[in-house]
């Protein structure tokens, strides 16, 4: 009945989603192999006990409150030292593949001289080792791993598994950092939203793109709205359009312009020219709204509507919206 | 010895001795540059002296200044017979052709002499007339030397007034020592009744005086003067490769294992003599300027001030040709690149080859523009940054998109056609490799090129092959964007792949796949015969090979762009042309304003197609807007680079016009389709 | 400055994988092969932070089989003035082995910083550089999106889910490194010859114990083909539905 340690994340006080995800997989990981204990282990500012009855729903037995005035903002080194020092007995240590746990995980590993599974899909216990599945050559390739003996650190990929309530008694323990966050050599001076200001194309998550398809410049306040309408999303152009001055050069994506792979690629108007493709074919999913269904952009898209731009976008704006509201 | 004589001969000793002082420093500044061997073939060299240089084929292209310069240049070669007679006279007075020469010929020599110093006179007055009131847009910008060109043109003027005005003279001296022969001179003779025998003597021995004193003026004035072509420009046509003997457009060779201290050239040093003979050799007439594609559209390159700076960064490392003494050539810490060319004005270049094709002293401006290129690669990795994905592509996925390799054949799958792997494993050896390039496997719209002509090779019967997953990029673009050592990596893979496969027959739809590997490949051992697909189509039409349907089809309007690599640089203006007349029994066939060797580039030549296009006009525009302008519905191409860019700017617009590469045409009224 | 990198010799990732006959690792057959894009980063900032300092040596360090010798000439090509092979037979799967092995070559080179890939596109790990910080008792910051030098204090930025942290932190430090930061130079054919001359060292990796093992790799299951979903705004509804739930990116 292996006990596991599980890092819950916060971030400004407020747990994150990663860290419902972390102690679901931990339950879920504890119950399939005879019911062991999960025990969350929460930093935070002081106050954060109060907020901890979310981590005993999912599924935590015991929640480990570590609260200090540093915790507003991470502190890398005093926390490993506190995950390590807590970590005795526990033959999996389980954290978010989520920056901050990406930083962490290999410290932890590192401190307790404990084998890493790093960005994990899914965790299963085997004897007195852990076997996971993790994607390696960038998604292309899903490799089976296996560490052991336990103890072994592991970190899960966030979104691969859905926060599930497994109710408990809360139970809270609080206990003091291993090491003074004050004495950390690596300071977290600010940490800055990056919600607000436009999203570099490089790093949104979602690109909306739009061609010679929107028929003139002012059109492509159509292809910003559904940006606006996803939130985390990106303007993108043709070279087309940028070389016809519909939208700045620094927009232009394809391979005389930036070369993008995000999440979500949306084209609108665009027919799908070589140099547009070598510029973001690697997107993980590809949308094409195009009036023409020879176009060559339906053959690299995952999902493509023929019609008028002008028509359905605003359409699928409003949808996103509704969408983005109910979640 | 009178002392007139004695003055004269002092005089002319110390001319001549000046100027064979300064070509000598001409010579040897030359061999600053690198070594060379251009006497191969003295024969095509000699032919294209007599052809451009003498026959002055070139300078004719242009309708107007043409004729002018060929009436100074055809009047100085037959009155420089008559100045070395008069310098002689000088030496030795009374001496005459005419002692020796039998009386018609020199009749004809006499009456030359009279009548080219009027054409002469007419034609320098004409230049005059062309700069001052027409203002010919070519002979600005580049501050070109008006002050060297009105000076030279007045002095040449005033040679041909001494030299008339001396035999006008000389006739109202004594009618009887002017022959017939020399009409325009009997005739002024007879507007001077009025003044004495005595002092039109005097005038005359005074009209020789000035003639042969602004002869060697002259002769010692070039040199310092951008009409230094007078003197050069014969054995710079001599010395050329721009007509041949060798296959014009090919790249030089270059060995990567030389053990030298930089790759590519970034001053004078590096370049080689012949380019250094050609800064010499240039008058600044700005015909390669006036059809530079990304000049026209302005861009900062003009080929005219790239010949002229590499004059100027020469006579600066020199030290010029100085009056007195001469100091020694020291390190200057400048160079040609960065102090005279900037980076912006060479990766500009779309290497279209009309400079180099326009200029009447076959100087060879590409030339520069690709050494330096390769300076700018090889030595110091400069270059626009939206080259580098190009080039790591091409080294990593063998084309300059980033495509996964292995989907090259895509296009062929279900249409039956066999791959040289497939064919070989059947043990079969294929007549005709069919190479299809990077843009005619990846290119949405090239591919539909790529299968058009495979329908043709098929509905013909020809026993033909590709290589599928292993053709890869020649290398052709790598090259011309100046990294040779990506280029030599990818030719010698591709060529390691022909030999594999025995092929000896190359047709390709893609005129840079073409030229590279029919024309450049040799340089590395990979000898094959290489058909453009307009040629080879052609061939088959010409035969009656092709299946065509029996009704005569539309009747489209169609203008042909040329395609540089294509017309340019391998001559083939007719075949397209052809094929499309023999595949469309009615069509209209209708030509832009410049077409064939004047056709205006797409603009995606020279690694073009690979790099922004953020100043001026884009050349495609410019382009589409000339071939719109003839009224046709369907523009033809025979290159998948300029389809790209004439479909771009054709949609732009919104112009109800196809744009249809020349094998689709015959495709689609192939019988039995 | 004395830098150390940690680069990874991994295949380019647009190529098709397939999956050896063993079953755990890629059949490597015509693949070509370079530095992993984050190292590339990494070699990239090294170069810049000495050439704008004047002077500085970086050294490349590199575990594996001989043939990544050709991985350390790539980075001594784009100007690395040293290399370094820790010669193995393969890269193991556990990243700590492969830290271990690393931090006993950095221990005693006096380095002031050492840098790594934020981590490999092959194994995707990304724990090697922030376990040898540990183990030397350096300072670490991971994912750095920015770097740069102030009063002797390295200052830097890095990227949160929808925000980013500025960071400061003394040297000697180990900073892993994520794209944005810099773009790789492009080696010019000048810098491809001086690197045959320029020296690598080939020591044996000190791996110790591997504790992770490849069970199996497989590829993923093949993404449905694209297809058109509809015609006109009418197929909106469809379309939102298939991103939240196939896609799962909405």
């Amino acid at each position: 009945m292996p006990n596991i340690l599980a890092v819950a994340e916060t971030r400004g006080g407020e747990l994150r989603k990663v860290a419902l995800e972390a102690v679901t997989a931990a339950r879920a990981l504890a119950d399939a192999s005879g019911g062991g204990e999960v025990h969350a282990l929460v930093f935070g500012p002081p106050g954060t006990a109060a907020k901890a009855e979310p981590l005993a729903q999912h599924g935590a037995d015991k929640v480990l409150v570590c609260e200090h005035a540093a915790y507003g903002k991470a502190d890398a080194e005093s926390m490993s030292a506190t995950i390590a020092a807590r970590a005795a007995g526990f033959p999996v240590v389980l954290l978010s593949a989520s920056a901050q746990g990406k930083d962490l995980a290999p410290r932890v590993s590192a401190r307790l001289n404990a084998p890493l599974l790093s960005d994990c899909l899914t965790v299963r216990l085997s004897d007195n080792a852990v076997v996971v599945t993790h994607p390696t050559y960038t998604g292309k390739i899903i490799a089976t791993l296996k560490a052991g003996p336990t103890p072994v650190v592991v970190s899960v990929r966030p979104n691969a598994t859905t926060p599930a309530a497994n109710a408990r008694p809360l139970a809270t323990e609080t206990i003091a950092p291993a090491s003074d966050p004050s004495a950390s050599r690596v300071k977290v001076t600010e940490v800055v939203a990056s919600g607000g200001a436009k999203l570099d194309l490089g790093e949104a998550p979602v690109i909306i793109s739009g061609g010679r398809g929107l028929k003139e410049a002012a059109n492509f306040k159509l292809v910003e709205d559904l940006a606006a309408a996803f939130g985390n999303a990106a303007v993108g152009a043709t070279r087309a359009v940028t070389d016809d001055g519909w939208r700045p050069h620094s927009d232009q994506i394809g391979q005389t312009g930036r070369l993008v792979s995000p999440e979500l690629y949306v084209a609108v108007g665009i027919s799908g020219a070589i140099q547009h493709l070598a510029g973001m074919r690697t997107s993980r999913t590809i949308v094409a709204i195009n009036k023409d269904p020879e176009a060559p952009i339906f053959k690299v898209a995952d999902y493509g509507i023929v019609g008028d731009a002008l028509e359905i976008v605003p359409a699928l704006t409003a949808a996103v919206r509704a969408a983005k509201q109910a979640h | 010895m009178s002392a007139e004589r004695v003055i004269f001969v002092f005089v002319l000793l110390v001319a001549a001795g000046f100027f064979s002082l300064n070509v000598q420093r001409l010579i040897e500044y030359l061999r600053l540059g690198r070594r060379e061997n251009r006497l191969d073939h003295p024969w095509h060299r000699a032919w294209n002296v007599l052809r451009i240089g003498i026959a002055q084929a070139k300078i004719l292209r242009d309708p107007v200044a043409g004729p002018m310069h060929a009436g100074i240049f055809w009047g100085f070669l037959v009155l420089t017979a008559g100045t070395v007679e008069l310098i002689v006279q000088g030496i030795a007075p009374g001496f005459s052709y005419e002692h020796f020469l039998p009386r018609p010929v020199w009749f004809a020599y006499s009456a030359s002499q009279d009548g080219f110093a009027a054409i002469v006179l007419a034609a320098v007055a004409f230049a005059f007339f062309r700069r001052l009131v027409l203002h010919p847009k070519r002979l600005d910008g580049d501050h070109t030397h008006h002050g060297d060109a009105y000076f030279i043109l007045g002095m040449i003027g005033a040679l041909m007034v001494t030299l008339l005005a001396m035999f006008a003279f000389t006739g109202a001296a004594d009618p009887a020592a002017l022959g017939t022969e020399k009409f325009i001179s009997r005739a002024l003779a007879g507007l001077l009744h009025g003044v004495s025998p005595a002092t039109a003597a005097a005038v005359a021995h005074g009209n020789w005086w000035a003639h042969v004193l602004l002869v060697l003026f002259f002769l010692n004035y070039l040199p310092y003067s951008k009409h230094l072509h007078v003197v050069t420009s014969l054995f710079n046509v001599f010395f050329s490769n721009t007509s041949g003997p060798s296959q014009k457009g090919v790249m030089r060779y270059m060995d990567l294992e030389a053990d030298v201290e930089q790759f590519g050239a970034n001053d004078v040093q590096q370049l080689t003599w012949k380019n250094l003979l050609d800064g010499y050799s240039c008058t600044e007439c700005g015909r390669c300027t006036s059809v530079c594609p990304a000049n026209i559209t302005g861009k900062p390159l003009s080929p005219r001030k790239i010949v002229i700076n590499t004059r100027q960064r020469l006579m600066e490392t020199v030290g010029g040709l100085p009056l007195v003494h001469e100091h020694a050539a020291a390190g200057d810490g400048r160079h040609l690149l960065d102090d005279y060319i900037t980076d912006a004005e060479l990766w500009a270049c779309t290497s279209c080859r009309a400079c180099v094709q326009e200029c009447p002293v076959s100087i060879d401006q590409l030339d520069i523009i690709n050494e330096m290129r390769r300076y700018l690669v090889l030595s110091e990795s400069r270059f626009p940054e939206e080259l580098q994905p190009a080039f790591e592509s091409m080294e990593r996925n063998g084309s300059p998109w980033a495509f996964n390799p292995a989907d090259r054949g895509q296009w062929a799958e279900g249409l039956d056609i066999p791959t040289m792997a497939e064919a070989f494993a059947r043990g079969h050896r294929p007549q005709v490799l069919y190479w299809v390039g990077c843009m005619g496997s990846f290119d949405e719209r090239a591919r539909k090129t790529t299968v058009a002509f495979a329908r043709i090779l098929q509905a013909c019967g020809i026993d033909f092959a590709i290589l599928g997953q292993e053709e890869s990029c020649n290398g052709d673009p790598a090259r011309r964007m100046g990294n040779e050592y990506l280029y030599q990596m990818l030719a010698k893979n591709a060529i390691e792949t022909l030999d594999r496969y025995q092929v000896r027959t190359i047709v390709t739809a893609c005129p840079h796949c073409f030229h590279q590997i029919g024309n450049e490949f040799p340089q590395l051992g990979g000898m094959y015969e290489v058909i453009h697909h307009s040629t080879f189509i052609e061939r088959l039409l010409q035969e009656h090979r092709v299946p065509l349907q029996t009704e005569d089809g539309k009747a489209l309007t169609v203008a042909y762009h040329d395609s540089c690599y294509l017309g340019r640089y391998n001559d083939v203006y007719d075949a397209p042309r052809e094929t499309i007349r023999r595949a469309l029994p009615i069509v209209k066939l209708v030509e832009p304003e410049r077409s064939r060797d004047r056709g205006l580039c797409c603009g995606a030549g020279g690694g073009r197609m690979f790099m922004e296009e953020n100043t001026g006009k884009r050349i495609n525009a410019e382009r589409t807007e000339e071939l719109l302008a003839t009224g046709a519905d369907t523009i033809a191409v025979a290159c998948p680079f300029c389809m790209t860019m004439m479909n771009d700017s054709v949609k732009s617009r919104d112009a109800d016009v196809s744009v249809v590469d020349i094998a689709e045409v015959v495709a689609d009224r192939l019988a039995t389709a | 400055m004395k830098i150390a990198v940690c680069i990874k010799r991994v295949p380019d990732m647009e190529s098709r994988f397939k999956i050896a006959a063993s079953g755990v690792a890629i059949d490597e057959t015509g693949l070509k092969f370079d530095i992993s894009d984050f190292d590339a980063y990494a070699v990239e900032v090294a170069l810049q932070i000495n050439e704008k300092a004047g002077s500085g040596e970086t050294t490349v360090i590199c575990l594996g089989p001989d043939v990544v010798q050709e991985t350390i000439r790539k980075a001594l090509s784009m100007g690395a003035e040293k290399g370094v092979q820790l010669k193995a037979d393969s890269v193991p799967a556990d990243s700590l082995a492969i830290a271990k092995a690393l931090a006993a070559e950095l221990k005693d080179g006096g380095y002031e910083l050492i840098l790594f890939g934020k981590h490999s596109l092959d194994a995707m790990t990304g724990g090697a550089g922030t376990m040898v910080a540990e183990l030397l008792g350096l300072p670490c910051l991971t994912a750095a999106s920015k770097l740069e030098f102030v009063n002797g204090k390295a200052v830097a930025r890095r990227e949160l889910e929808g925000a980013a942290e500025m960071l400061e932190f003394p040297l000697p430090a180990v900073v892993t490194i994520d794209e944005g930061i810099a773009r790789p130079r492009y080696p010019s054919l000048k810098g491809i010859m001086a690197a045959k001359k320029k020296p690598l060292d080939v020591k044996p990796a000190q791996l110790g114990d591997v504790r992770v093992t490849v069970e199996k790799m497989a590829l993923p299951p093949e993404r449905p083909a694209g297809r058109i979903i509809g015609t006109g705004p009418d197929a909106v509804p469809e379309l939102v539905r298939l991103l939240q739930t196939e896609a799962k990116v909405l």
